[in-house]
């Protein structure tokens, strides 16, 4: 069951998901066809779903009026392989098929599912989708057509055409490598999760897209062990990859990380409490920027007027030197798609230009509610969700200082490495991130490690507050990055350069 | 539809065995849900599907992996079960993964838990409406003037399932499950726009309040949200409401289960007859409370359900250990996961307890924040009201608590006479001392 609660949060890792996400590593025969990179056509080829199909169910959707219709198909096979206790002991495998029927009056949905994808199963979902208006019915186009974009992913060789006997020794090469590195490593897991997600979009005004998003990471759990203390901690790299990503010396790298990571942590200490000023290293803890700004900007709470930024766009937020992009266009990064949802082609939007808000991120409904164009934001988690508008993968732009002066300008304060998850309350714009990992900040100098501790912060006076930005901008790439809003999940990215928050509440353990 | 589940659960149980799995295990969920969300005055949103799933756990060879699909076509089904054990058989051996002795399954309680509502057959298009109509209007009514947005929605599912294994253990469950829910977002000072949520579930419907209620008590809680600010890091007692407690309790529950302990990732593995709490902690797994929403038989590894004292007074008595990893530790098996939480409650009111303290926060809600189940470590934001000398004074935001579980619950000094049933964690407002709360 879900619930609908307009809260937010966001998750980056993928060290310590594998009890829960299903993944797996084998594709009946029959998928070795998928190793075809043209997304085109599989539908049809697949399960008959002809243009022909498409106009009627669509005509059902629009039986009672509506603005339009549209259909969602989705084929995604996602797989997991899993090490625990030396030995690549368990495998996942999840098949989701089905499609979506969705029916728009104004910013009113109907919206009906179902996993057969037999007519008469899909005129029964179009008709209760097609419930949500109350006219007399409307005809669909008569020819759908593919919209132009790019292949921000162009992968050649499928993660499910791989055979088992080649992860297997990737899998088993990051345990090794992870053991080798330290005597105190006592546990490794690793984790090698792929999916593809075909998908295709017929609406009822001629669009017919159809993708194939690919997407994968490779994540290690280290747990070690000092003095008879115990600390946990590990990393992942992904995206939209295919095998070819995957190579000895990432495997290197992803070891050296994860057991770096971990080891530290005996080091470690939780920071004091109270406001103080905050420094973001670059990469990941782009994850601030997704809470204190990017949720706020998506437009159906703008729309809404439930968003604290709903009454500022066009006006300062920020210095000059601060702006701010949600990107789906950007090659392999987890949040990246050649068109959205609902069909609209990916694009760059600019949020914060310059220090000036300029645009929300738009799905259908809200361009139509705000006169505007889609921002190729409509997302959903699969099938049996409907669009709303969401994030893809969001950055600053690096500036001109350097990341040392940055931190030298803090004088007293703490360094934010790696951000684990984070929350935000979209009307008071108020949000938190769990830093998993940092450092003190003292005298202007990185000091004693850091680590656990949940950061406090309002969006609009956190932007005022941005007072330098470093020139060493990074994209995280992790695999991992899952952004929840409204009960869906849709992978995200993010990306940062080392930058000065003015002060920030950091949740620690002392007065 | 039962018959069609058990037919479904046998067949793939056919197909694995003749494509030579020495073992499997089947879940089925099938599930039919109604979905309505107001605003406006206006649907915003109605949803309606009937989905299935097949879930199947193959042992073959002393290997295992889990395999699910939605795609049931008969000749899909058949190709995914093939592969999926052909495929199996290509990972390491791990003799330690096997179905349960069947002497877990024995024991298994016949009772009605009263989980499937008769009543579900009457809703109709029009009382699923007025049901939601009602929710918003009384949110709208009660926000009156400070209402910027209200949603209002209301749920509703027809879900059974049944677990079945090639040793001869199956089991069924059939339930019902409803909620409303509702939402505010009022004006306050600035670009503030406090919002709140207020949301009832259970699993038979006259065991919801009144819609009225629930939309009234949506806007009160946006209400008290108006003007927060931060106060002083200080330390302080606070009292954390019953429906989030669980958040809290989460970090305590993740390091019981028996991966956490196998895998070296619980501050727990070693404490079980030791305190970790103080004596008011009792902390409570009951599977056979009548409606409750974590109610049940058998758990997914078809062990027979009890009721379980986790902790006792403070002294940690139980863990979470499922099958295998019960196998990997050399422990009894329990069950892998809570089914009903309870934490005994008190005798006085959050209202009594608040006069007593005199100066405190009470905490409505968290925002962001994790735990460390290999350390205890944990650091949340809090959303609440300040209090003094027993009066609320004004609600905060921005702020934080951070602390460590094992130095925490130990400082658990009292639980308030009013436990929360609208969870599978049934838990009391509870009250702790001496609580470091960052602010300025």
């Amino acid at each position: 069951m879900k619930i609908i609660t307009r809260r937010s949060f966001i998750k980056t890792g993928a060290t310590a998901v594998a009890g829960t996400i299903a993944a797996s590593t084998f594709l009946p025969k029959g998928w070795s066809a998928f190793a075809r990179k043209d997304a085109s056509g599989y539908f049809e080829q697949e399960f008959g779903i002809s243009d022909e199909l498409c106009r009627k169910v669509l005509s059902a959707a629009l039986s009672k009026g509506g603005d339009f219709a549209d259909l969602f198909f989705e084929h995604t096979i996602s797989n997991s392989l899993i090490l625990e206790d030396g030995k690549v002991n368990r495998a996942a495998c999840e098949v989701a098929l089905g499609v979506g029927i969705r029916t728009v009056k104004g910013d009113q949905v109907g919206y009906g599912f179902t996993q057969e994808l037999s007519e008469e199963a899909m005129l029964a979902a179009a008709s209760t989708a097609a419930t949500i208006a109350s006219a007399s019915g409307k005809k669909p186009a008569s020819k759908f057509v593919p919209p132009k974009t790019e292949n921000y992913y162009p992968v050649t060789t499928l993660l499910s055409s791989v055979p088992l006997e080649s992860k297997l020794p990737l899998v088993r090469a990051v345990n090794e490598k992870c053991f080798s590195l330290s005597p105190q490593v006592r546990k490794v897991m690793v984790n090698f999760y792929d999916q593809e997600r075909r998908l295709l979009v017929v609406t009822s005004d001629g669009i017919k897209a159809e993708d194939l998003q690919p997407r994968s990471y490779l994540s290690s759990t280290v747990v070690a062990e000092k003095d008879g203390r115990w600390e946990r901690s590990g990393w992942n790299y992904g995206g939209r990859r295919d095998f070819s990503y995957y190579t000895p010396a990432l495997v290197q790298e992803l070891a050296q990380k994860a057991v770096d990571r971990t080891l530290v942590l005996f080091e470690a200490i939780q920071p004091p409490a109270g406001e103080m000023p905050v420094v973001l290293g670059p990469g990941v803890t782009g994850v601030l920027l997704h809470e204190a700004i990017g949720h706020g900007m998506e437009a159906d709470f703008n729309r809404k007027k439930i968003s604290t930024y709903c009454t500022m766009l066009g006006k300062k937020v920020a210095e000059p030197f601060v702006t701010i992009i949600d990107d789906g266009t950007v090659p392999y990064l987890t949040g990246s798609i050649n068109f959205d949802d609902e069909g609209t082609p990916a694009q760059k939007t600019i949020l914060v230009d310059k220090g000036i808000l300029t645009s929300y991120l738009h799905d259908r409904i809200s361009a139509h509610s705000y006169g505007v164009k889609s921002t190729g934001s409509g997302r959903r988690q699969s099938y049996q969700h409907y669009p709303i508008p969401r994030m893809r993968n969001t950055y600053m732009l690096g500036g001109e200082a350097s990341p040392e002066d940055v931190i030298k300008a803090a004088g007293n304060g703490i360094y934010v490495q790696d951000v684990a998850n984070g929350q935000v309350k979209i009307g008071e714009g108020d949000f938190a991130f769990y830093v998993s990992q940092g450092r003190l900040i003292q005298n202007g100098k990185l000091g004693a490690p850091i680590k656990d501790v949940n950061i406090m912060g309002n969006g609009p006076k956190m932007l005022a507050n941005i007072i330098m930005v470093a020139k060493d901008f990074e994209f995280a790439q992790g695999g991992g990055g899952s952004c929840g809003k409204g009960g869906q999940a849709v992978p995200v990215g993010f990306g940062q350069p080392t930058c000065l928050v003015k002060s920030l509440t950091v949740g620690g353990v002392r007065g | 539809m039962k018959k069609e589940l058990y037919d479904l659960a046998d067949r793939a149980i056919k197909i694995a065995k003749a494509a030579g799995a020495d073992d499997c295990r089947v879940s089925i969920n099938g599930e039919r849900f109604v979905e309505i969300s107001y605003r406006e005055r206006q649907p915003e949103g109605i949803k309606e599907a009937t989905s299935r799933g097949l879930q199947v756990e193959i042992f073959v060879n002393k290997r295992y992996s889990l395999q699910a699909t939605s795609d049931l076509r008969p000749q899909a089904l058949k190709s995914f079960i093939e592969k999926a054990v052909a495929s199996t058989r290509l990972l390491e051996e791990d003799p330690l993964r096997t179905l349960p002795d069947p002497k877990y399954y024995q024991g298994r309680k016949t009772l009605d838990l009263k989980q499937y509502d008769p009543d579900y057959k009457k809703l109709t298009p029009e009382s699923r409406h007025s049901f939601v109509r009602a929710i918003e209007e009384s949110c709208l009514a009660k926000g009156g003037d400070k209402v910027i947005s209200v949603s209002a929605s209301g749920y509703d599912s027809y879900s059974e399932q049944v677990l079945m294994a090639s040793d001869g253990f199956d089991g069924y469950v059939e339930y019902t499950a409803f909620y409303g829910a509702a939402e505010m977002t009022a004006k306050d000072e600035g670009d503030r726009r406090p919002a709140e949520y207020n949301v009832a579930i259970a699993m038979i419907r006259k065991d919801l309040p009144r819609p009225e209620e629930i939309g009234a008590e949506a806007a009160s809680r946006t209400l008290s949200l108006l003007g927060a600010k931060k106060i002083k890091t200080e330390t302080l007692p606070i009292i954390i409401e019953n429906r989030v407690a669980s958040q809290v309790a989460g970090g305590l529950l993740q390091a019981m289960s028996g991966r956490s302990i196998q895998q070296k990732q619980s501050f727990l593995a070693d404490k079980k007859g030791q305190k970790v709490g103080s004596e008011k902690l009792t902390l409570i797994d009951d599977p056979f409370i009548p409606g409750g929403l974590g109610s049940r038989t058998f758990d997914g590894q078809g062990i027979a359900a009890k009721k379980m004292v986790m902790i006792e007074a403070g002294v940690l008595r139980e863990f979470y250990v499922d099958w295998y990893y019960g196998r990997k530790l050399g422990w009894e098996p329990t069950t892998g996961s809570p089914s009903n939480l309870v934490i005994p409650a008190g005798k006085r009111s959050v209202k009594e307890i608040m006069k007593d303290l005199g100066r405190g926060i009470f905490v409505t809600g968290f925002i962001g924040g994790n735990s460390n189940s290999t350390t205890g470590d944990f650091s949340i934001g809090i959303i609440g009201q300040f209090f003094e000398k027993g009066e609320i004074v004004h609600p905060v935001s921005e702020m934080n608590i951070a602390d460590n579980h094992l130095k925490f619950w130990p400082r658990l000094v009292e639980a308030a006479n009013d436990p929360y049933p609208y969870s599978q964690m049934r838990f009391p407002s509870l009250v702790f001392s001496d609580v470091v709360v960052s602010g300025l």
